[in-house]
């Protein structure tokens, strides 16, 4: 019994992980079909933010949260303005978004990246934080762990009530299904697209921002977190948030039973099979509608 | 043509038979190499090896140069990024060598990259003193162009069995990242265990860039193994260490293998949680004079300390290479053969290499030990006495 609630609840927290790596890319991509494969770098200036702070500064991680939030917005805001708004207000139909976005994308992530290798070089970095363990039923879990846990299911459950209780939700759900319909009934586009961006990259950045707790930090981190978090996404279907909350879980707690019961060298196998699985039974991915 | 013309070539000639010689005299050593600046591979590639290629070019040139055959010539260092990529890798050491046609070259970063180096640098006949490349399959080819620096696997485990023998251990478990060195450092584990009588009592492998450990660990945890021993790379380094802190995972002996001599290992994870941990490693500012100097000298130029592994190996094969081109000059067939018949005094104390293998430097046992990576086994190496059984995790 112990066994199977400890690898229920490490599956659990890794699949949390994974969820909170892709809620940011769930808004850009799954929302606004922006296929942003720079995610990951956003991700990782995140997680340098936090690691400076920390280390310099000595602000404790969770408290600086908002402060990356906030910084990773504003650059987010910037960079659609930039790099997204022609794609955007050109493009003739959602596929050519996707494309154009791509290419974008890794243009970001080259320049994003080598930026952070000029900053701070290429070493690894790291602080620890909140590595005391903690008890739960007899297992033992570190508690920065479970602190990432607690915010993936948290911002995944206020961004799914966001989206289908309020009006802003509603509006952004609107200007998805239709842009021009979405300005027809007055939603101003011009400031809900930039916003929408701008918080994909801020919780692109406290993702990064809670993993630098618990992993070392690298320039060159972020491009397997891109990978994880479309994997996620796609399990879940496109721009749903529990979807993508409940794909993490699935990966998680695959991997660990597979990994207890198998071997952990088979974990690549596993989660290619789920999402395979996936893909077969339900194209597009577990919730969408 | 006219008379002034012509008067102008005569000079432009004559100038020019007269200056070149001095201006050859004066030409730099060129000296080549691609290395990781970026990618997965930077962060090994930056920390060992790279700032020992620029701070060697810089102490010899503040010192008048290179001497070759007598002269001293100042270095010229053309180094590329290779992207952590080997396609990009070989092409850049093609160029290099091929059209550049650079004096020497210096090697790439990590095991695989010398490995798909070696053909090429034995086509162009091109020594390669690698800090960063380990494994006897790389040795079985017997390229006679190839010294690795680094002591070989079954070397350092063997080291670690006895240690562990001499005080008592009889049961272990072992991890191992699945690829090249991690199959091979666990073969040549279970080798060296088997004969000293450790029954290795639970294996596992696991990929490269996993998140999660905490399964494994457990059921590690539940067997009780006297030592844990993890064939690990940097990232599961850090992750195995977190989770087993974690887990209350307390065995006599913790081991992981690369990323354990790294200044940020212990910045990341601690001084008190790495204390009693033990790893890979070859040297500490305690092993030798020489080796405080170079120490100092990183620090005072990189504003970061060196991996007590693999970077005094890298420093190390930059002396045999300054003095085996002293001798032999550019000749790089002479630099080659005077490189396999010599016995060097380096920062981590005399190398020799014998069918390409370096059979000077020992097997070593290293263990943090209040912030220092102490060296603790061989009894003759070592910088201080074994903390073990070790303490709980703090």
């Amino acid at each position: 019994m112990s066994l199977w609630f400890e690898l229920a609840v490490s599956g659990l927290i890794t699949g949390g992980i994974y969820a909170m790596v892709a809620i940011g890319l769930n808004l850009q991509y799954g929302l606004m079909r922006i296929l942003n494969i720079s995610h990951g770098e956003f991700l990782m200036l995140g997680a340098y933010l936090t690691w400076l702070a920390h280390t310099v500064l000595q602000i404790n991680p969770l408290v600086f949260l908002p402060v990356v939030a906030l910084v990773l917005f504003t650059i987010g805001v910037v960079v659609y303005r930039l790099c997204f708004f022609r794609i955007v207000s050109t493009a003739p139909a959602v596929e050519v978004i996707e494309a154009r976005s791509l290419l974008v994308g890794f243009g970001l992530l080259y320049l994003v990246q080598n930026a952070a290798y000029l900053t701070w070089g290429a070493d690894l970095r790291g602080y620890s934080f909140l590595t005391e363990s903690v008890e739960i039923a007899g297992a033992r879990f570190s508690a920065n762990r479970l602190v990432i846990f607690a915010f993936a299911v948290g911002a995944s459950l206020a961004l799914l009530g966001v989206l289908r209780f309020t009006l802003i939700g509603k509006a952004v759900r609107a200007m998805m299904q239709s842009p021009t319909g979405a300005q027809l009934v007055g939603i101003d586009t011009r400031l809900l697209h930039p916003v929408v961006f701008g918080a994909g990259i801020a919780l692109a950045g406290v993702a990064g921002a809670l993993l630098s707790m618990v992993y070392e930090i690298s320039p060159a981190m972020g491009e397997p977190y891109t990978v994880t978090a479309l994997i996620v996404i796609v399990l879940g279907g496109l721009g749903s948030a529990l979807g993508s909350l409940l794909g993490g879980f699935l990966l998680g707690l695959v991997e660990t039973f597979g990994m207890h019961f198998t071997s952990p060298s088979l974990k690549m196998l596993l989660s290619y099979s789920v999402l395979i699985a996936v893909l077969l039974a339900r194209p597009k991915g577990l919730f969408a509608r | 043509m006219n008379w002034k013309s012509t008067i102008k070539l005569i000079a432009a000639t004559l100038s020019a038979a007269i200056l070149a010689p001095a201006l050859a005299q004066d030409a730099p050593v060129r000296v080549g190499y691609a290395i990781s600046r970026t990618g997965p591979f930077a962060a090994g590639a930056q920390l060992s090896q790279e700032p020992n290629y620029i701070m060697w070019a810089e102490q010899v040139n503040a010192a008048g140069g290179l001497s070759v055959g007598g002269k001293k010539r100042k270095i010229e260092l053309i180094g590329v990024d290779d992207r952590s990529e080997v396609e990009t890798m070989v092409r850049s050491y093609e160029k290099l060598m091929g059209s550049d046609k650079v004096d020497l070259i210096l090697p790439p970063w990590g095991t695989g990259m010398n490995f798909a180096l070696m053909p090429l640098a034995q086509k162009h006949g091109y020594p390669m003193l690698s800090p960063t490349a380990t494994g006897r399959k790389l040795l079985s080819l017997k390229n006679p162009y190839f010294f690795p620096l680094l002591q070989q696997p079954d070397v350092m485990m063997v080291a670690l069995a006895e240690f562990l023998r001499a005080r008592g251990v009889t049961t272990a478990a072992m991890v191992h990242v699945d690829e090249l060195f991690g199959l091979e450092q666990a073969a040549a584990l279970e080798r060296a265990f088997n004969e000293k009588g450790i029954s290795i009592i639970e294996k596992k492998s696991y990929p490269i860039g996993v998140k999660d450990l905490q399964p494994v660990l457990r059921d590690i945890k539940a067997k009780n193994p006297d030592a844990f021993i993890a064939l690990s790379y940097p990232p599961d380094t850090f992750l195995i260490t977190g989770q087993s802190k974690a887990l209350a995972f307390n065995p006599k002996a913790f081991y992981a293998a690369v990323g354990a001599a790294f200044p940020v290992y212990r910045d990341k994870m601690g001084v008190g949680t790495v204390e009693g941990v033990m790893g890979l490693g070859t040297w500490n500012p305690k092993t030798s004079p020489a080796a405080n100097a170079y120490f100092d000298a990183h620090v005072a130029r990189w504003k970061k300390e060196p991996d007590r592994w693999a970077s005094a190996h890298a420093w190390a094969g930059l002396q045999i290479l300054q003095q085996a081109v002293g001798k032999a000059g550019l000749d790089r067939k002479k630099i080659r053969d005077y490189i396999a018949s010599t016995e060097f005094d380096t920062v981590i104390g005399k190398i020799r290499f014998k069918n390409g293998e370096n059979v000077s430097t020992p097997g070593v046992v290293s263990q943090w030990q209040s912030g220092e990576f102490e060296v603790v086994w061989p009894p003759q190496r070592a910088t201080a006495p074994a903390y073990f059984p070790k303490a709980a995790w703090k």
